[in-house]
């Protein structure tokens, strides 16, 4: 996935940002360091002020699909918009004949 | 008395209203009244067929069904590039008195207002009393969210000034629309008035499966909250 992203950030392709770049590292780049290091949780736990290691990851999880639908729900709302747009157009061409 | 020296448009967004579109057209018509759009929302009926086939009536068609808001924007702005000065809006499925048209413009005619409202509630009688306490409660919520109080802030009955209907921009496409609307009054500082309006419950209207019920009420508000926080 880090590697996927990466040369699709480079080789420009449409819809890559670097923002998506960073945010596909701290995901997926976060999950690898969890994997080999998990006591860097309570770490992460202590800095935001959550006792339990576990409870950071959860909540963490859930704050990531939060985003996520978030992120799904506004492209659904551009395509509708986007949709509408085009039936108007091609609605009012009988207009501008 | 109509259509003198400002071009009157009405439009009329209609979805699967084949078995009444056309009375609706010849009564808007009979009240002298020639600028007419009908929008048809992606119909799988003859609604667009029987529109087409009277005269002095603008047939627009979407291709797919995107809703009411959608179509009420796609007339207002056909109406727009025919060069209307003042463009009403009226249901399509009958509920509507084309005869308080004359009401809704005369304040739009004579310069005191840039938006008149048809109001159901000012005047109540023959309401069923589940549409008055649904009206209530969206008049509560478009309020609160959009800081304007209006008596029927869900009526597609409305009459617009070229100057309003040039400001007003909505995106919502369903039913969200009308409380829309409310919104960008407030945004752009446009002068309003509410006009009673009686309105025709028949039992076609009150059959209808695409009309407004309290699943669709939620949907509503749903997208009005969203079109804030998003």
């Amino acid at each position: 996935m880090l590697y996927q992203g990466t040369t699709n950030f480079f080789k420009g392709k449409s819809g890559q940002t670097l923002f998506k770049l960073l945010v596909r590292y701290i995901v997926w780049g976060g999950m690898i360091v969890v994997t080999f290091f998990p006591n860097i949780t309570f770490l992460i736990a202590k800095s935001v002020g959550i006792i339990d290691n576990i409870n950071a990851v959860i909540l963490t999880g859930f704050l990531l699909i939060f985003l996520m639908i978030f992120k799904l729900l506004s492209a659904i709302e551009r395509l509708e918009q986007g949709v509408s747009e085009l039936t108007r157009k091609e609605a009012l061409k009988e207009i501008e004949k | 008395m109509q259509d003198q020296a400002q071009k009157i448009f009405i439009v009329i967004p209609a979805f699967n209203e084949e078995a009444v579109i056309e009375s609706v057209i010849r009564e808007i018509q009979n009240h002298n009244y020639t600028h007419l759009i009908v929008v048809d929302d992606g119909s799988s009926d003859k609604t667009a067929e029987k529109s087409a086939s009277l005269e002095n009536v603008i047939t627009l068609r979407h291709k797919i069904n995107r809703g009411k808001g959608a179509a009420t924007k796609t007339g207002i702005e056909a109406a727009k590039l025919l060069d209307a000065d003042i463009i009403v809006t009226i249901d399509g499925d009958g509920q509507h008195d084309p005869a308080n048209i004359k009401n809704l413009i005369k304040p739009l005619l004579q310069k005191q207002t840039d938006v008149t409202l048809g109001t159901r509630l000012l005047d109540s009688a023959g309401m069923p009393y589940y549409k008055i306490i649904h009206n209530k409660i969206g008049n509560f919520i478009t309020w609160y969210l959009f800081g304007l109080w209006v008596t029927d802030s869900q009526s597609g009955f409305r009459a617009y000034s070229r100057k309003a209907a040039e400001k007003i921009n909505t995106l919502g496409d369903r039913y969200e629309y009308e409380s829309e609307v409310i919104r960008e009054i407030y945004i752009h500082k446009l002068t309003f008035q509410e006009i009673p309006i009686n309105v025709r419950y028949t039992d076609y209207s009150m059959n209808k499966s695409q009309k407004q019920n309290f699943c669709n009420g939620i949907k509503t508000v749903g997208k009005m909250l969203w079109k804030i926080f998003a």
